[in-house]
């Protein structure tokens, strides 16, 4: 089930009448939720259920069994043996037709041609994401920053939970399995914020993302045969960046919006990334959870910054070329992983040449400007399906065709690049704030008249049901 | 250790998470302030604003604009009630619902548009399932059928030959028809029935007249060279239960719309499609067909009129000699051409390339009539409804094309 569709109206609505009817017992109501959290993971592909269920159940064990461990090495074991199954679920579901043709054509480069069976396996939505968060359960039981869930169901009710369950944030058990101790009800306040939150992120995703912005990147990107000149190339893929954006915080945010609604609080995932200067700091604004997720199971582990300067570098590229595998099972996100690591470096080397360089704010804005064109060439590999894609549109958007094709309509172009530019200006003039912070500041007046306007836009723009991009991850 | 999971009740303060009044700016942190440990209860502050009231406001702000917008859709564009849109997910409903039934139509717009079902109903008693597709190659849906083991009944393939002989692909219809067996996810069909349900009352749903189509149609070619969406086909038709497509009775009057839809066909001009690519095109039309009737099923073959501003360009991309003759003269299947019906000439088709909502009625009886004469798998029923005829559908000063 996806947030932008009219069975999660329906849907969502009885789960609210469940949730404040005054009969149930906060016992049952925690049991209604996760009737609801399968029914809305069902409701795409009911037989994956079972892969919830194992996730949940190996956890639960391998958690219980570490803390009843009297030896490190049985610890590490039942560490292992949940690793093992989640990552394994996430290698065969996701990544065995890209291991199976990796290894064909591997086979093929000394001589040996090998015909396999085809792999035609459908990839369970969301079980990254999900794989991620119950595995920061074990692995934060393991590393002793946590204790194990005192009751099955509050843990079973985390894994499932609908608003994060297939497309995050990425929430880790010590963030929402204490929330499920004590019974949730939000204020009306909180239910018209929170359905205030899901009106943007529908707007953002409906109205901007699915409205405006993908039939511009698709013009560019999925025009074979096509060379996109510099301007056709730069507008497709700086309407990618909004497209990228205006999906997955989109879904965030309605994500956010709808566990207020029901009372909990889920952490933010996005923070204005495009006002970003620097990498490191666009990392801790963009997809927060997952690359605070890699930052504390993968490159702290991997040795971190406690190691000297070469494998500190390793880490950081280690780290980003998995998370770039991450995000799909193509070498297209390595490069796009690979490059964000490279920049990530560069500019770890930089801070250290140039201490205590400070920019003015016409340097700021230069920089984030800077990292910002340095992004959008991150998402050529990150929206091109091939490497002969990418280099169509990397060549186009340096202005080396010889003979460029004019691929965008002017009147969809000039839309699409308001919409950008009104992003990344928001961005920069949001990036030390919360949008908290300025709605406490206007009036409610302006607040209503915007929120009538996105959702009457969302109404009249009427979606197609399309998924969630972050969904194939 | 930092943090617990446990319950204790020192720390159920802390979990409550959400908090009346925005922090200071920039004050929230995020697990990107908290490298190496447990990440505690996220803190979400809800902004000091009257958020019930605002909401109130909204709410009837919402439903006052939607109403003018519902009348503006009803009253100045001609949308309708009962209207409601084709999808991906209705292909599939109509293509599992084609495994069983008697009598299938495959093909593009054409046939989509100039077949009544109720009058094909009528007629023989058999409710044909409609798994045609606009702007999609027939011959590949023929393909489609031609490999699906459990269909034996009657397939009616409905043709504009230079789509026909002359598209490499499938074209539109290849989202909804590669993998249709995954459009039946319990989501989708849910969807799919508070769509219908919805759109039976509200006349505005209609994806043709969605926000950002309006936004991006005021541009009318401004750049050279592109795929303006100005040159798309805008809406054309109306749909009902059973994919049952109509011509859109705005595109039947003269004005804007109707111009606008003659010219979003540029005439149907191309180059000629070359005799190898008809060779291969009846080759495996052959093919497909033998296949189908191996297991016991049957193909006909239908050609829906186009008007002559059309048909002058479809005859020099492929002449009817060289396509359709040659195609029935080679497959085992019998076909009906609209220039062999008499009661099917000179039929009004408003935008020159489908029949009015009326004149397909007409052109439905004629090549039924037609039908029942090709083949025993249909019958025409002893209380079927009298002949048809151009009169039926044609206004009396109805000047022909």
């Amino acid at each position: 089930m996806i947030f932008n569709s009219l069975t999660f109206l329906v849907f969502f609505a009885i789960v609210m009448a469940l949730h404040y009817a005054p009969f149930f017992s906060w016992h049952q109501k925690k049991i209604n939720l996760m009737i609801a959290s399968y029914l809305f993971y069902a409701a795409w592909n009911p037989p994956f259920v079972i892969l919830l269920w194992v996730s949940t159940v190996v956890d639960w064990w391998a958690a219980q069994w570490m803390v009843r461990a009297k030896r490190e090495s049985t610890r590490k074991a039942w560490m292992l043996t949940s690793v093992i199954v989640n990552l394994g679920m996430l290698g065969y579901f996701k990544y065995g037709g890209f291991l199976l043709q990796n290894f064909v054509e591997l086979a093929a480069s000394v001589g040996v041609i090998y015909h396999p069976p085809g792999w035609d396996i459908v990839l369970p939505v969301g079980i990254s994401f999900y794989t991620f968060a119950t595995l920061s359960y074990t692995l934060d039981v393991y590393l002793r920053r946590s204790k194990p869930a005192g009751h099955f169901l509050d843990y079973a009710l985390f894994v499932t939970f609908f608003p994060h369950l297939v497309a995050g944030p990425i929430m880790r058990p010590t963030e929402l399995v204490p929330q499920f101790e004590i019974p949730r009800r939000a204020t009306g306040n909180q239910i018209g914020f929170g359905l205030a939150l899901l009106t943007l992120g529908l707007f953002q995703k409906v109205v901007l993302a699915d409205g405006f912005l993908a039939p511009v990147v698709e013009a560019v990107y999925d025009a074979p045969g096509k060379n996109p000149g510099m301007l056709d190339a730069w507008v497709g893929t700086l309407a990618f960046a909004g497209q990228i954006f205006c999906d997955f915080a989109g879904y965030s945010t309605s994500a956010i919006g709808v566990a207020l609604c029901l009372g909990f609080a889920m952490p933010d995932n996005f923070r204005f990334p495009y006002g970003a200067v620097g990498f490191s700091d666009f990392w801790r604004r963009w997809h927060i959870t997952l690359s605070s997720w890699l930052r504390d199971y993968l490159y702290i582990p991997l040795g971190g910054n406690r190691h000297g300067q070469a494998r500190t570098y390793a880490a950081l590229m280690g780290t980003m070329l998995l998370g770039g595998l991450w995000h799909g099972a193509n070498w297209t996100f390595v490069v796009w992983g690979g490059l964000h690591g490279l920049y990530l470096s560069v500019e770890r080397w930089l801070k250290a040449r140039f201490k205590g360089f400070t920019p003015g704010r016409a340097g700021m804005i230069g920089l984030a400007v800077l990292t910002f064109i340095l992004v959008n060439i991150t998402w050529v590999f990150f929206r091109a399906k091939t490497f002969t894609g990418a280099a169509v549109v990397l060549k186009g958007m340096a202005g080396m065709h010889a003979k460029p094709d004019a691929l965008v309509a002017y009147g969809p172009m000039i839309i699409a690049m308001t919409i950008v530019a009104g992003i990344f200006g928001t961005h920069l003039v949001m990036r030390n704030t919360t949008l908290e912070a300025v709605l406490e500041k206007t009036p409610a007046a302006v607040i209503a008249g915007i929120w009538t306007v996105l959702l009457f836009a969302v109404i009249v723009e009427q979606g197609q049901g399309s998924a969630f991009i972050y969904f194939a991850f | 250790m930092p943090s617990s999971i446990s319950h204790s009740d020192a720390h159920k303060a802390e979990v409550r998470g959400v908090r009346e009044g925005a922090l200071p700016a920039g004050l929230r942190q995020t697990a990107a302030n908290r490298p190496g440990q447990a990440q505690p209860v996220p803190t979400r502050d809800i902004p000091t604003r009257p958020w019930l009231k605002i909401g109130a406001f909204v709410l009837v702000a919402v439903l006052l604009l939607t109403s003018g917008w519902e009348w503006t859709a009803r009253n100045l564009i001609g949308l309708r009630a009962g209207d409601i849109d084709d999808s991906p997910q209705a292909w599939a409903e109509a293509r599992r619902a084609a495994d069983t039934a008697q009598v299938a139509i495959v093909g593009d717009s054409r046939i989509l548009f100039d077949t009544d079902q109720a009058r094909f109903e009528a007629l023989t008693g058999v409710h044909p399932a409609q798994a045609s597709f606009v702007g999609t190659n027939s011959r590949t849906l023929l393909e489609h059928f031609a490999n699906d083991p459990n269909f034996h009944g009657l397939l009616l393939v409905g043709m504009a030959d230079v789509m026909y002989f002359g598209r490499p692909g499938i074209g539109v219809g290849a989202p909804a028809v590669h993998g249709y067996e995954k459009n039946d996810k319990p989501s989708q069909l849910t969807g799919l029935w508070i769509d219908r349900w919805l759109q039976r009352y509200l006349a505005f749903m209609d994806h043709d007249y969605r926000l950002s189509l309006w936004a991006v149609r005021a541009d009318n070619g401004w750049r050279k060279g592109t795929d303006s969406p100005y040159d798309d086909v805008w809406k054309i038709s109306e749909t009902f239960p059973g994919r049952q497509y109509f011509m859109w009775d705005q595109i039947e009057k003269p004005g804007y719309l109707q111009s606008h839809a003659r010219y979003a066909w540029h005439g149907f001009k191309g180059p000629p499609v070359p005799p190898f690519v008809v060779n291969r095109v009846i080759a495996r039309s052959s093919e497909a067909v033998r296949r189908i009737r191996a297991r016991g099923g049957d193909v006909i073959f239908i050609r829906p009129p186009s008007a002559p501003e059309l048909r002058v360009n479809e005859d020099k991309g492929l002449p009817r000699k060289s396509g359709w003759d040659r195609l029935l003269a080679a497959v085992p299947a019998k076909g009906i051409h609209a220039d062999d019906l008499p009661q099917a000439q000179n039929l009004v088709i408003p935008e020159y390339s489908h029949l009015s909502r009326k004149c397909a009625t007409v052109f439905t009886d004629a090549y039924v009539r037609r039908l029942v004469e090709l083949t025993p798998r249909l019958k025409l029923r002893a209380d079927a409804p009298p002949p048809l005829s151009r009169a039926d559908c044609v206004p009396a000063n109805f000047v022909s094309m």
